[in-house]
């Protein structure tokens, strides 16, 4: 296809083409920063600029290995510098990523005016590689180059870090919960644009051979990522559509006699546009397609394994989603299947303790200001339990799970996992060591399928056939659904899914089953009993519905205002005094 | 959703079309048009728009009066943004689509050095109105009808030691692009032909800076008497507004043509001790002299303002078709190319030296520039002497 | 040297009144406003319009451009309270990129790149002090920031507008139920910076580069001085800005350093957020 273009264009137009791959590039690389990782990055001409100062220079110094090794070289250069100028920002939410980057782009571009690109004093060109030294070939290089990049980036966003991108620009709680450094999928995401950058940058250096700081300005970059986020070039399509708008828009004003300056106009309004409805033509686009799809095989790929669903679910007890239903809701208690071999027998030989302590929290006292929300705390989870934990709204069960998992570093108290001390450890460590948590809120990534985010989640690799066991063991959609057709309910399956698939020594659910129905609800109690023999985990599960936490939890610890009220298997605490006074004038009935 | 999925057909649908329609490449025949082209910046934030509008006039004046033996002259103008890229593709649709015999008028931050390889390769000769960066002066393929700031600045030098008799003569340059070295050259120039040195040179004035006051106080308390800027005109408005707001009323302003504008004077009430410009063309600030009148007379009529940048578009017109007027045979753009070549000095009132093209390998053969000043609280530029200054060869 | 760290006081003084602005507008509104600076340089470059081209007398164009300032930055605040009301600092803040490029490049448009001839409304040295110049720019530029963050603090604390914008930015929801006007007041806190940093740059511009790019741009020393106040304190932004014209200043006179001179905003940002995010923090909405 490039070569085609590469032969049929006229000169004029082969290097216009050009100016687009080249933006295309910077886009695809933009996308990933602000499209996938949600942050504002507003100096990717400034690491295109990187590139191509870095490409004159090894031009003027004669370097070996030629154009590509240069360009190369540029693309890397680009993404250390992208790693320098994010570092400060890492822990930062967008804005400060914006200051950061436009502070960063205002300076470089005074900067580069003044010590301007290594050989354009003396007018040296920069040499493109001897196969492709003419407009044309150099055009079918660039596509090339442009081919390349795709390629790389749409294997990334399929890798592991791809799925750390989106998953921290949904929420960075989430992300760490499951074991992902949210600094590294931020700096991750950062270095590969800026990488990005560079590489067009270099192949803008080799496109005019004596590259200006003009093409680098701060304005030129807040045009670009205004592009990027009105046509979504997350997706790669996007980008090159992105590209082409870049030098057609200019390109139709000269048409028409328009002044220039237009263009950053249109580009400026149409940003303004797409970033309060926060929508992008890329997705539109996308979402117009998938539901065409859609309605010729609305079922295509959701063989829900779980056959025995002339289930409780009433009709409409779950919202439904949009495809018309493409997953049934569960499974009668008493049918529940356990999955077959390898999840179940891969934990056994995990060598993790089958006896003694899981987990062993003492003295944990988190305190808000004047308020104890948890006041000297003392929970210890045996091995291979259920342990309920329950009590009244405000009790502090939710901030229990914070402290346990690390969000909370102000928490005083001792910790620890299967003998291990949590004391200091981040939640994204914590969560390595084997302690995971679900959460109340929707923490799920909607851009993921189900399969990507199971896979993300569980940290290991997991086989088709393990995937679709876990899955099915809950009743969750198949591993081709989009999360973001997948009901609230749903979502949360399928985070405790995938949290099971992680196979940790703890497992820490909070309200696992708000959103389900109360049959649903009993089916997943039923599933959570077997995970300590099925899977060798052990469990805590927050939950409000005391049938199903009799059922299911053979320990249980009851909080109250901040303090334990009780702890210790079900039926002594259920007998306890304080807890039967405690519960009084509840709607269930102990 | 459905409106904008057309509205990207009718993107792609566009593409295709521009793309078919620049592939048709039109012959020259005897009666079709002289294609002419210049590349400009005109979009940003710094344009020179007047010379190619200035060359525009030109060439339909002539083109009204018959043009060239019943050939009209095409001329068509190109906005290079100041990226080089832009300029690059302009160069290539002028010169491989649109057949262009030769550039004219042209006035751009980067164009001459962006394009002088291809101009080399496609053996087209350009003559820019204004030459604005180094390229324009170290080309075989370009001569510009202006002086140029380089030798500008020699100028603005010598008439500042020479006439004006200053010394502790301190140069501040804003060194934007690769022009270093050229304004090196320049200074170099001046010591060669005066024996004297600057007090101290400052490189490091930034090209639109928010506030020039440091750079100002610096020169202040190093004593110096003059100040010799090659700013361009925004950037002088602050320097002089700076060292008015520090009091320092005793300096003597060496600029150069590219702050001689009515806008400026009317910006600057407190020049200090004068702000004296070496202009490139005769001053066009005087509206009784002949030696303007043909070119002041075509821009009131067109509406285009009156500055040393439309001097210039004016003049590289008229050098070009002098130049096709000697033609015999069929304008093509090597018998232009030729014709430039063997062109025999032309003497024009409104330049102090004749111009000439020539086979050398590079071009600045202007060297003469009219002295013209600003005083304080008169808000106009006067004459400031009764010819051109040279510098001594 | 001292000298030179003056010389930067007017300079700081811009970049403090605009950082109060930033730091109100993070504050109340939930947006850094990138195009803070841009709805000031278009208001003063319209009051340049209407003074040289409509004839109006200088108070009177000032005092339309700076009005239309408001006018803007209040259309833009709109924009922000009606679609935008319950999305991220973060959304909201890459709204107002929009702006501030379509800004620049219409200014472009209409006003031309050529300097503005902007009539001083000040100038002169104010006063001299040991042999150093101090400019009237810089007096009144330093008096504006500090009257800036002082009123502000105090229409904060003392005011009943200010409690109700302080319950609007802290219990958003409470504030709504007890019947506070959201969208009126946070259009107005939008229109109040509008006006301020237009009368900051109509005050600077004429001693100053006054082209679209240099004066949109002042938007990073700004938010470098804002930062300082971690968005939140006046007070300390007004601290912050004039730090950074005074050092910006001083580099200026130390050849060797010149260079620097151009990241001294970008290393000010660096080493506050390396300084304020030392801890992790872990934000309670995500």
């Amino acid at each position: 296809m490039g070569y085609v273009l590469s032969i049929s264009l006229s000169g004029y137009f082969v290097f216009f083409a050009v100016s687009a791959v080249t933006a295309a590039i910077a886009l695809l690389g933009l996308g990933i920063v602000t499209g996938s990782a949600g942050m504002i990055a507003l100096c990717q001409l400034t690491f295109a600029a990187v590139g191509a100062w870095v490409v004159s220079l090894l031009n003027v110094m004669e370097a070996p290995g030629g154009f590509i090794v240069w360009l190369v070289a540029g693309g890397i250069a680009a993404g250390a510098a992208g790693i320098l100028v994010g570092l400060p920002a890492l822990r930062l939410r967008g804005v400060n990523l914006a200051v950061v980057t436009l502070g960063f782009a205002a300076a470089a571009d005074v900067t580069l005016q003044q010590i301007q690109f290594p050989g354009s004093k003396d007018g040296i060109p920069v040499e493109r590689p001897d196969a492709f030294s003419d407009d044309r070939q150099f055009f079918f290089f660039s596509v090339i180059v442009l081919v390349v990049c795709a390629l790389g980036v749409f294997w990334l966003q399929r890798s592991r870090w791809g799925a750390s991108w989106k998953s921290v620009a949904f929420s960075e709680r989430g992300t760490a919960a499951v074991g992902q450094s949210v600094r590294t999928a931020k700096l991750t995401a950062f270095a590969v644009s800026a990488a990005l950058g560079g590489v067009s940058g270099g192949l803008l250096a080799g496109q005019v051979q004596l590259p200006f700081p003009s093409s680098f300005t701060p304005i030129q970059s807040l045009a670009l990522y205004v592009l990027a986020v009105m046509s979504g070039t997350q997706l790669i399509d996007m980008a090159v559509f992105g590209g082409i708008m870049w030098v057609l828009v200019p390109e139709l004003l000269k048409r028409f006699g328009i002044p220039q300056d237009w263009g950053f106009v249109i580009f400026g309004a149409l940003g303004v546009q797409a970033l309060t409805s926060g929508t992008n033509l890329g997705e539109e686009i996308r979402n117009a397609w998938w539901k065409r799809r859609g309605r010729v095989a609305p079922r295509s790929g959701t063989t829900a394994p779980v056959e025995a669903a002339p289930a409780s679910a009433g009709p409409g007890a779950r919202g439904l989603d949009d495809r018309g239903g493409t997953h049934d809701g569960g499974s009668s208690p008493a049918a529940a299947p356990s999955p077959s071999s390898p999840l179940a027998a891969g934990t056994a030989g995990s060598g993790r303790p089958a006896h003694g302590l899981a987990l062993a929290v003492d003295h944990l006292t988190v305190q808000f200001g004047a308020l104890k929300a948890l006041d000297d705390v003392n929970v210890e989870v045996p091995a291979g339990t259920v342990m309920g934990l329950i009590g009244p709204n405000g009790a502090g069960k939710s901030t229990f799970v914070d402290a346990i998992s690390g969000f909370l570093p102000q928490a005083t108290g001792t910790m620890s996992l299967g003998g291990t001390p949590l004391k200091g450890l981040s939640p994204t460590h914590r969560a390595r060591l084997g302690l995971r948590r679900t959460f109340q809120q929707d923490r799920v990534p909607p851009s993921l399928t189900v399969g990507a985010y199971v896979r993300f989640v569980a940290r290991r690799h997991v086989s088709d056939a393990e995937l679709a066991d876990v899955l099915g063991f809950f009743g969750c959609p198949s591993a081709g659904t989009r999360l973001s057709t997948a009901d609230i309910g749903t979502r949360r399956l399928i985070e405790v899914a995938a949290n099971v698939a992680a196979k940790p020594s703890v497992l820490v659910l909070d309200e696992p089953a708000a959103g389900l129905s109360h049959e649903e609800h009993v089916a997943l109690g039923e599933r959570l009993r077997t995970l300590p023999s099925t899977y060798g985990m052990s469990v805590v599960l927050i939950e409000h519905d005391l049938d199903l936490v009799r059922a299911v939890c053979s320990q249980l610890t009851v909080l109250d205002f901040g303090k334990v009220l009780a702890s210790g298997p079900q039926d002594e605490v259920l007998a306890n005094p304080a807890v039967i006074k405690a519960y009084m004038g509840e709607t269930e009935m102990l | 959703m459905n409106r904008r999925v057309i509205g990207v057909a009718a993107l792609a649908a566009a593409a295709l079309v521009l793309s078919g329609c620049g592939g048709a490449s039109s012959s020259s025949s005897s009666n079709s048009p002289i294609v002419v082209g210049s590349i400009n910046t005109r979009s940003g934030p710094a344009t020179f728009p007047e010379a190619s509008q200035a060359a525009a006039a030109v060439f339909d004046a002539f083109n009204q009066a018959g043009g060239l033996n019943g050939r009209k002259i095409d001329y068509k103008t190109f906005d290079d943004k100041g990226d080089p890229a832009t300029a690059s593709a302009s160069a290539r649709e002028l010169v491989g689509s649109d057949n262009a015999v030769a550039l004219a008028g042209s006035a751009s931050l980067l164009e001459c050095q962006v394009n002088q390889k291809y101009y080399e390769q496609q053996k087209i000769l350009s003559i820019p109105g204004i030459g604005v960066d180094p390229g324009c002066f170290n080309s075989p393929n370009i001569s510009p009808a202006n002086l140029g700031p380089y030798n500008d600045m020699a100028l603005t030098l010598f008439y500042g030691s020479e006439k004006l008799n200053l010394d502790k003569i301190c140069v501040l340059l804003e060194i934007a692009g690769s022009t270093r070295p050229a304004y090196q050259g320049a200074i170099d120039t001046w010591s060669k032909a005066t024996g004297k040195k600057p007090f101290y040179i400052d490189d490091t004035v930034q090209v639109g800076a928010s506030d020039f006051t440091p750079y100002i106080v610096k020169a202040k308390n190093a004593g110096c008497k003059s100040v010799a800027i090659n700013a361009i005109e925004p950037d002088a408005v602050a320097q002089v507004k700076a060292a008015n707001a520090q009091g320092w009323n005793d300096v003597t302003w060496l600029y150069l043509t590219s702050v001689y504008s009515d806008n400026f004077a009317k910006a600057v009430s407190n020049a200090g001790s004068g702000i004296y410009v070496p202009a490139e063309f005769y001053p066009f600030t005087d509206a009784s002299n002949q030696i303007n009148k043909e070119w002041r007379d075509l821009m009131t009529k067109n509406n285009i303002p009156l500055t040393s940048f439309s001097q210039g578009g004016f003049l590289s017109a008229k050098y070009l078709i002098q130049a096709l007027q000697g033609i015999k045979g069929d304008v093509t753009r090597e018998s232009v190319t030729k014709a430039l070549h063997e062109l025999q000095p032309i003497q024009n009132p409104m330049v102090g030296t004749p111009y000439t093209f020539g086979t050398a390998s590079t071009h600045a053969n202007n060297t003469a520039a009219w002295p013209i000043k600003l005083a304080s609280g008169t808000n106009a530029w006067q004459s400031s002497g009764s010819d051109w200054i040279k510098l001594p060869q | 040297m001292l000298q030179g760290a003056l010389a930067g006081l007017a300079a700081g003084g811009l970049y403090a009144a605009l950082a109060v602005c930033l730091t109100l507008m993070s504050r109340l509104v939930r947006v850094v406003n990138f195009s803070q600076a841009a709805t000031g340089m278009f208001g003063a470059f319209v009051a340049v319009w209407l003074v040289t081209a409509a004839g109006l007398p200088i108070w009177l164009g000032s005092v339309l451009g700076i009005l239309l300032a408001g006018a803007l930055s209040a259309a833009i605040g709109w924009i922000a309270a009606t679609w935008l009301s319950e999305a991220s600092t973060t959304a909201r803040s890459a709204m107002t990129v929009g702006p501030l490029l379509l800004l620049i490049s219409l200014s472009f448009i209409l006003f031309g790149n050529k300097p503005q001839p902007f009539s001083p409304i000040l100038g002169g040295p104010a006063f001299e002090f040991g042999g150093v110049v101090v400019s009237q720019v810089t007096v009144v530029m330093v008096l504006l920031a500090v009257v800036v963050a002082v009123a502000v603090q105090l229409i904060l604390t003392k005011t009943a507008v200010g409690t109700q914008l302080r319950a609007l930015s802290e219990r958003p929801t409470t504030a709504e139920l007890l019947g506070i006007p959201s969208k009126p007041l946070s259009i107005a806190v939008w229109a109040a910076t509008g006006v301020i940093s237009a009368i900051a740059i109509v005050i600077v511009a004429p001693s100053q580069s006054n082209d679209a790019t240099s004066l949109a741009m002042l938007i990073v020393p700004a938010s470098a001085a804002a930062l300082l106040g971690g968005f939140t304190r006046p007070g300390l932004a007004v601290v912050g800005g004039l730090a950074l014209g005074v050092l910006s200043g001083l580099v200026a006179q130390i050849e060797e350093v010149a260079l620097i001179r151009n990241f001294l905003p970008f290393l000010f940002i660096v080493v506050l957020l390396l300084w304020t995010q030392r801890k992790e923090v872990w934000d309670s909405a995500r």
